[in-house]
């Protein structure tokens, strides 16, 4: 172990609220703070939020007390280029008005704000004065301060889409139930929701829900997108409604169209900055439990609020505090104390062919003449030490020749039945095979349980020692796809296993004594079951004719 | 960590945390807290930790489903091997009183089982002649993995058993230990109490409790948990057709529940994706008002459980037992509003987040507001933790239906406030 210097200055990218809440938070613990926008003004329109449900003198009174601390840097108009380094000791490069330059940090939280894109093509209308985007006609209740009718006076009909596009969600909801509301306030008008899934998953929403309803606001649930007419100002909407069972047409006077909520424009050159994993729609956080709440998939960097998903400003604080405390852990008053290494790369061996750095992925490993393994970044699954052409590289907690003397160990003692070697991963297969043990389910009798640090530590050479040794069948158990916490490593198992079937077969051995499986901590039942069909396989198939010969 | 041992830590914290719960919220507080170097006690009613979270099913088909059931079991063993967090299991608040600190007294039931004896050898499971006087927990713990439930032991009914005591190879059960109290200090107090799940009989319609074949969606977890496999309960086959009732308790006006339980959408899709996985035979269909969101990237998610389930927009009436082991559902056909009358196998009621059974003595003893529902209120809406008491926060289902990840997720954010407010985490000021 050795003390190591951290620094405690930490880089926010995204200057909205949750970005600077996250710099207040930063400021109270006394760490310094750099915060990036890349735009020119700080704070605006929280994009998944009711603007007009904030206490605004709030938000005020917290930008300013952020902005006029001691220990913080705002940098507007600025662009993140690039980061380098280690946790605790990272270069973060930008750009700004065609100036390059550099600042030293711990830490980074990524904070960017979602984008609102307009369904209003989708939905095959075009713009005119009468049909507004959700946020168009908050800006329309907000600026009207009550004074002057909404939309002129008069008897009039506001007809809301929302969800008929696209899922929606909770955020989306609320903003269209609190604006039909303002709507109905007003003599005369009548709010109108069209709707797919009423989204309520979220504290208070379904009392809102009622509110709306017992204040006159009707709903249309639909499960179709309604048929739309327009011809200018002219819009027709007509839908099969399922409680009258009819074809109902409405003429609406005011359309108001949802938005979606999209990543930041820039979401995608801040991953690739960063060397950060996005999600399926774009958003800044890999969809795997592993990394809940905040945790990307590298050490050090952090992701909150709209940046990881679509949330209200509420779920952006507490994003927010939970961010803060794993910078804390990381950080703590500029000092930790980190094993010396979690990974050697023997520099004999190492030809630099750059495969570690490619396929490590925590971004732990860099380059500095030759490739260099970080502790502190380094999560210990030991992928890079299989997929090592060279073999350069151990793992100091899973040193091969000790998981090849386990396998050795495992053929050593003679049983009834077949001999069997399973590599689990002690996230998953490791945990089940423990609780097996544990609420007494008779495990195979030549049953071996080897604990790697995770399926994609398995190196084709532990699967080939284990049947030289006359092993009569081998199992490889990763995590589910989607629940590694290395993410890749249950495929990069898979796919060793495959090759490794290839070359059993090629060599006489039936396939069917090495099998890949995946399963989840809380599984002891299905671990019976897999290690039990497989011992019922190789009792058919007989003996590894390897250790027959052995034993002649 | 058991209790006692803390005591042997070199330079540990003079600040100390009650966290009131050991579910998933009350793990991850106490988890949070003790990285920080505060010193946790966390009290648990139960014999076990882990709540209801702990028992569920991982829902994965070959992909996994974002369910996070398995990262309470990770969390668990987390707090388990930390020596700053002492567990009292069987373990109730009596009192608390506030001066500079909060003063509280814990009324302990007797383990009966001496966790430091048992090697968890199933003997006494196995032996018990009664049915659910010795419960198995779901996970690895220091403790032992079984319990003795008194409402079941015929020891405490008439006397007439020790079979148990009797038969243990390692003497680690003594039926006569009797209950005590533990006394403490804390700084400052994490209320994590977590939820009761609805009755489903409360809703008398569906029957339950009278057909056999209508089982509660928690039921069914523990079912494919245990035994990984769906099975009815009338005869032990697996069902072919299964339906699914959303919002049972939940969003019912009628019972003055005016709120979604936020979890009950997702359990149902994810386990019916599971069950629909490992055979694809079975037909399931969701009966619903409004599907809600579950997890990240949302819709593709439902777009590829409409492929193997069928969602029926209508909430069915009543259900009843034709001939046979079928139960029959009346409901009516979104298109045309044509009455169906169609037989399932099994019938798997969505039963929703309720506020806990202790919420109005709890808050009566630590002077703090309910909601309307029944759930701790909270002060600062952008802060859910916030209570009108200094230094005692909220995590978890105590204040509202969340799913696991939202648990986590605010039990961090009250580990935070809390760290805060002892002042920990401003050392570098």
């Amino acid at each position: 172990m050795e003390e190591i210097p951290m620094d405690t200055t930490v880089l926010i990218i995204g200057g909205g609220w949750i970005g600077i809440k996250v710099a207040q938070e930063l400021i109270d613990m006394g760490y310094g703070v750099v915060l990036a926008e890349s735009g020119t003004a700080m704070g605006g329109e929280p994009s998944g939020h009711p603007w007009a449900s904030v206490k605004k003198k709030d938000l005020t009174a917290l930008l300013d007390s952020v902005k006029e601390a001691d220990g913080i840097e705002i940098l507007t108009a600025a662009t993140l280029v690039s980061l380098t380094g280690v946790p605790g000791r990272f270069q973060a490069r930008f750009e700004q008005g065609g100036e390059s330059f550099e600042r030293a940090v711990g830490a980074v939280v990524v904070a960017l704000e979602t984008q609102r894109v307009s369904l209003a093509e989708a939905y095959g209308l075009r713009g005119d004065e009468n049909i507004l985007t959700q946020s168009q006609l908050e800006h329309v209740c907000a600026s009207g301060n009550g004074e002057a009718p909404l939309f002129g006076g008069g008897s009039k009909d506001v007809l809301f889409l929302v969800g008929l596009q696209q899922e929606g969600n909770p955020v989306v909801m609320e903003r269209a139930i609190q604006s039909a509301l303002q709507v109905q306030d007003n003599e005369g008008l009548q709010a109108t929701i069209l709707v797919g899934n009423v989204k309520l998953a979220q504290h208070g929403l379904e009392t809102l829900y009622k509110e709306s309803r017992e204040k006159g606001v009707l709903y249309f649930k639909l499960r179709e997108t309604p048929h739309i007419k327009q011809n200018g100002a002219d819009v027709s909407i007509s839908f099969f409604d399922n409680v009258i069972h009819d074809q109902v047409v409405l003429r609406p006077d005011v359309l108001v169209v949802e938005e979606a909520i999209r990543p930041h424009p820039q979401a995608s050159e801040v991953a690739q900055a960063l060397g950060i994993v996005r999600d399926g729609e774009g958003f800044l956080q890999p969809d795997n439990v592993h990394f809940l709440s905040t945790r990307s998939n590298r050490e050090g960097i952090y992701v909150v609020g709209p940046a990881r998903l679509p949330s209200s400003l509420a779920q952006g604080w507490k994003d927010a505090q939970n961010a803060v405390l794993e910078i804390w852990q990381l950080l703590g008053k500029g000092k930790r104390v980190v094993p010396k290494e979690k990974a050697t790369i023997h520099r004999g061996k190492c030809t630099i062919c750059l495969t570690c750095f490619r396929v490590c992925p925590h971004g732990a490993i860099y380059w500095d003449n030759r490739a260099v393994i970080s502790p502190t970044a380094c999560q210990g699954c030991g992928i890079c030490a299989s997929e090592c052409p060279m073999d350069a590289i151990q793992l100091v907690d899973f040193r091969d020749d000790q998981i090849e003397d386990q396998i050795l160990q495992g053929t050593a003692t003679s049983v009834d039945g077949p001999q069997m070697i399973a590599f689990c991963c002690q996230n998953s297969a490791y945990e089940a095979a423990q609780m097996a043990r544990m609420t007494g389910d008779p495990l195979p009798k030549g049953l071996k349980i080897i604990q790697v640090p995770c399926a994609g530590k398995v190196d084709v050479d532990y699967i080939l020692t284990a049947f030289k040794a006359g092993v009569d069948g081998v199992l490889v158990l990763a995590c589910h796809k989607d629940n590694c916490k290395s993410q890749q490593g249950n495929t990069f198992a898979q796919w060793r296993v495959e090759h490794a079937r290839r070359m059993l077969e090629e060599s006489g051995l039936e396939q069917e004594r090495l099998l890949f499986a995946t399963m989840a901590s809380n599984m002891p039942i299905e671990f019976v079951r897999i290690t039990k069909g497989m011992e019922d396989k190789l009792n058919q198939l007989g003996h590894n004719p390897i250790r027959k010969g052995a034993a002649a | 960590m058991k209790q006692g041992s803390r005591e042997h830590l070199a330079n540990h914290s003079p600040k100390k945390v009650l966290v009131i719960g050991g579910g998933i919220a009350g793990l991850s507080a106490a988890w949070e807290l003790a990285r920080l170097a505060i010193d946790v006690d966390i009290v648990e009613k139960g014999p076990f930790l882990g709540g209801h979270a702990i028992g569920f099913c991982c829902k994965a088909t070959d992909e996994c489903q974002k369910c996070g059931a398995c990262s309470v079991t990770a969390r668990l063993l987390e707090v388990v091997q930390e020596p700053r967090i002492t567990v009292h299991l069987r373990s109730e608040l009596k009192s608390v009183t506030r001066n500079s600190t909060h003063r509280y007294v814990l009324s302990q039931r007797p383990l009966y089982i001496d966790p430091d004896r048992c090697t968890n050898c199933g003997l006494c499971f196995d032996k018990c002649p009664a049915a659910g006087a010795i419960v198995r927990g779901y996970a690895r713990s220091d403790g032992s993995l079984f319990a003795i439930d008194e409402a079941h032991c015929l020891h405490f009914k008439d006397a007439s058993c020790r079979l148990c005591q009797d038969e243990c190879p390692e003497q680690a059960i003594d039926l006569d230990q009797s209950a005590r109290q533990v006394s403490g200090e804390a700084d400052a107090i994490i209320v994590a109490t977590g939820f009761q799940v609805f009755d489903a009989k409360a809703r008398p319609r569906y029957g339950y409790g009278i057909n056999r074949n209508v089982i509660t969606a928690l039921e069914l977890e523990r079912m494919l948990r245990d035994k990984a496999q769906v099975l009815r309960p009338s005869d032990n086959k697996a069902p072919k057709t299964i339906a699914f009732i959303q919002c049972v308790g939940s969003r019912d006006h009628q019972l003055h529940h005016g709120f979604c339980s936020q979890v009950c959408c997702g359990y149902a899709m994810r386990m019916a994706e599971a069950i629909s996985h490992r055979d694809p035979g079975v037909q399931i269909s969701i009966f619903y008002m409004d599907m809600q969101n579950c997890g990240k990237n949302f819709s593709t998610f439902y777009e590829r459980c409409k492929e193997h389930i069928r969602f029926v927009r209508f909430m069915p009436g009543d259900l009843f037992q034709e001939e046979g082991d079928q139960v029959t559902l009346c409901y009516a056909t979104e298109r045309d509003g044509r009455p169906m009358k169609e037989p399932f196998d099994l019938v798997v009621l969505s039963v929703g987040i309720m506020p806990g059974a202790s919420n109005v003595r709890l808050a009566h003893m630590l002077q703090l507001d309910l909601d309307k529902h029944g759930f701790f209120a909270f002060t600062d809406p952008m802060d859910k933790t916030t209570t009108k008491q200094d230094g005692i926060f909220l995590a978890g289902t105590a204040q509202g239906p969340k799913d696991i990840a939202d648990s986590m997720g605010q039990a961090g954010q009250a580990a935070q406030r809390a760290a805060q407010y002892l002042g920990v985490t401003a050392c570098l000021k």
